[in-house]
């Protein structure tokens, strides 16, 4: 031991020393946040896939690329063990409250019977079941491709926006696709719906829920003039049987059959998305350790400066124990221990900051921020994992020290 | 205390040390030392700054090898013995005191005393109890928790004695032990010495340039320019 390993030696410490505690400790502070966020949401978005109630998802390229919704999803249905077949189009719209306010709201058109069986376990509280839409399969104004039937002009609001704008129940707001009221078209609130815990931001939070047929006459993704119709979504999801869904093969054999029926759309299961997200997972997570390592290793560098300078300043020191009999390996090994407490003391307050900064981010920070922060994991594992990495090369950094305290002359040392 | 140890006869031949060997800046500290020195020996070394006493007291002590030459312990050559075989030797057999003392600042008196007990794995309660007994010998009883900071340079050197019996050795080198201190501190610290000396039957080896202290000593040797110019035995 050289001289601060010890309870009573901290006393001696110097600026040096908690100078290089600090660097460690900023060093470890990094990755525990981003490993810890960005672990967090991804554990949150693979949970809302694995409690997903839908397992195959149909999708085109470009924005609302699917044409032909209702048919398409018709036919879906019609393949053995599919359940449900909802076509889903998002679109970002513009909402005016009675009292006149407007605010971009992200529409979603629904066919409503469909939707519902779609939705998870945590999402299927937040909806009203069945959902006060008026026409829950959407073929009445869908009307078989000529959107010549009575719309219902009944629209669900999320709770943020009904907070936010004071529409309520029984009231009628004006949905319209451009910021301009004349062109829009008044709607019915007939309900309301709760807004997972998401990152997507007030965009998101802000929502209405409407038939998809309404949307996509509103929004002009509907009916083409005269030749045949538009019927755009952006997906169309896909439920199927309970043996089917938890057993790989089966579900792949259904999912090569919706393929089958459209060759030039993406069909990909959830089990390939969850499989996806975690492979990202784990490279950004090797990126997030890749990328702190750099800060790693100054922390380490200046640990190591600390230790050689501090075997510098205690050559004297080095020398009596060396001449009293001391044996070299009881020297070393105290410089190594000197080294891991110093490590350590830097990992454990990099991981007091790094929670501090999260829960300091989950709290002040403002909006997706915010809601990455709050969904932070501390993975106890990966934690670990960044400790003892910073044990082991903490090791390194002081095993050089160790080397140039085993080359301190006694006789040079004691003059 | 009366605790008698194993003294070493301890003999040099043709010892010689050189220190830079083949540069311009080349040394020759000692040169061709023959010495026998039996065991149980109060022996003082006197001679001008420079003229190898401290080589002398390195080689004895196993601080330091030989260039050419031997130096024996009871017969066997431990000039060539390793670094860590050097170190276990020192550990067990041989106690130091430096003109400057040396204490560890960070620890306290027994501390420091306990130190060279820890490296031989001594268990706490042990330590603790022979660095009391040791500190209270040399008269320090009650200081045992100062810091050397806190007391004075004749306590410094008491502890740093207590320091160097603390493992019992055979072997006892000072260099220069009252060089820092004033004349009463020389007396009581050299009345210390020699009464430890002889309370265990230890060898004292006492490196010296004042000629009153090395008097001392039943045998006293001279040095000049890195050789044994005198070896005089008194009463």
């Amino acid at each position: 031991m050289i001289g601060f390993g010890r309870g009573r030696s901290l006393r001696h410490l110097r600026l040096q020393v908690v100078l290089a505690i600090a660097a460690v400790g900023a060093a470890v502070a990094l990755p525990v946040v981003l490993v810890s966020v960005g672990g967090g949401v991804s554990a949150h978005e693979l949970a809302n896939l694995e409690n997903a109630g839908y397992q195959i998802v149909v999708s085109a390229g470009g924005l609302h690329g699917i044409e032909g919704a209702h048919a398409l999803s018709e036919k879906i249905r019609s393949i053995g063990s599919v359940t449900v077949a909802s076509p889903v189009l998002s679109v970002a719209i513009d909402a005016y409250s009675p009292s006149g306010s407007v605010s971009p709201v992200l529409a979603e058109g629904v066919i409503p019977g469909e939707f519902t069986p779609t939705l998870g376990p945590t999402e299927s509280g937040l909806f009203p079941s069945p959902l006060p839409l008026g026409d829950p399969s959407d073929a009445r104004h869908y009307a078989n491709g000529s959107y010549a039937g009575p719309a219902t002009y009944d629209v669900l609001i999320s709770t943020p926006y009904e907070a936010a704008s004071g529409a309520r129940v029984g009231d009628q707001i004006v949905l319209s696709p451009t910021a301009n009221r004349s062109l829009g078209t008044e709607y019915n609130v007939t309900g309301t719906f709760g807004v997972p815990p998401t990152i997507l931001g007030p965009i998101g939070a802000f929502a209405v829920l409407v038939p998809l047929s309404d949307l996509q006459v509103l929004t002009g993704y509907g009916p083409l003039p005269q030749s045949s119709v538009f019927d755009a979504a952006d997906t169309v999801q896909v439920a199927v049987t309970g043996s089917v869904a938890t057993d790989p093969s089966a579900l792949s054999a259904v999912q090569g059959q919706v393929q089958a029926l459209v060759p030039f759309y993406s069909v990909s299961s959830l089990t390939q998305e969850a499989e996806q997200l975690q492979s990202a997972t784990s490279v950004l997570t090797g990126f997030y350790l890749a990328l702190s390592s750099v800060g790693l290793t100054v922390g380490l560098l200046f640990l190591a400066l600390v230790l050689l300078r501090r075997v510098e300043t205690d050559r004297r020191s080095i020398g009596v124990r060396r001449a009293l009999g001391i044996p070299g390996a009881s020297i070393v090994a105290g410089l190594l221990r000197d080294g891991l407490v110093l490590a350590l003391l830097g990992a454990a307050a990099g991981l007091l900051g790094g929670y501090v900064i999260v829960e300091g981010l989950a709290r002040w920070a403002t909006s997706t921020v915010q809601e990455a922060a709050q969904l932070a994991i501390f993975d106890p594992v990966i934690l670990g994992e960044i400790v003892a990495g910073v044990a082991g090369l903490s090791l390194l950094a002081s095993a050089v020290a160790a080397r140039a305290a085993l080359h301190v002359e006694i006789t040079e040392a004691l003059r | 205390m009366n605790e008698d140890v194993h003294a070493p006869a301890i003999e040099l031949a043709g010892a010689t040390r050189t220190y830079g060997s083949g540069t311009p800046e080349e040394v020759l500290a000692l040169r061709d030392v023959d010495l026998g020195i039996p065991a149980g020996e109060f022996l003082s070394v006197e001679g001008p700054s420079g003229c190898g006493k401290t080589t002398l007291l390195n080689l004895i002590g196993l601080l330091d090898a030989p260039t050419s030459g031997e130096v024996r312990w009871d017969g066997r050559a431990v000039g060539t013995l390793t670094d860590r075989e050097r170190s276990r030797r020192r550990l067990r057999g041989v106690g130091f005191i430096f003109q400057r003392f040396y204490l560890l600042p960070t620890l306290t008196a027994r501390e420091n005393v306990e130190l060279p007990m820890r490296a031989l794995r001594i268990p706490r309660a042990e330590r603790v109890r022979r660095a009391s007994e040791l500190l209270g010998e040399v008269g320090l009883g009650g200081r045992e928790r100062a810091f050397p900071h806190q007391i004075s340079g004749g306590e410094e050197q008491r502890v740093a004695i207590a320091r160097a019996l603390a493992n019992r050795p055979g072997v006892l080198l000072a260099d220069e032990p009252t060089g820092e201190l004033d004349s009463g501190n020389t007396r009581a610290i050299l009345d210390l010495l020699v009464r430890v000396r002889g309370d265990r039957n230890a060898t004292l080896i006492l490196v010296t340039h004042n000629p009153e202290v090395a008097r001392r000593a039943r045998r006293h040797l001279t040095m000049r320019d890195g050789r044994v110019v005198g070896d005089v035995s008194g009463a």
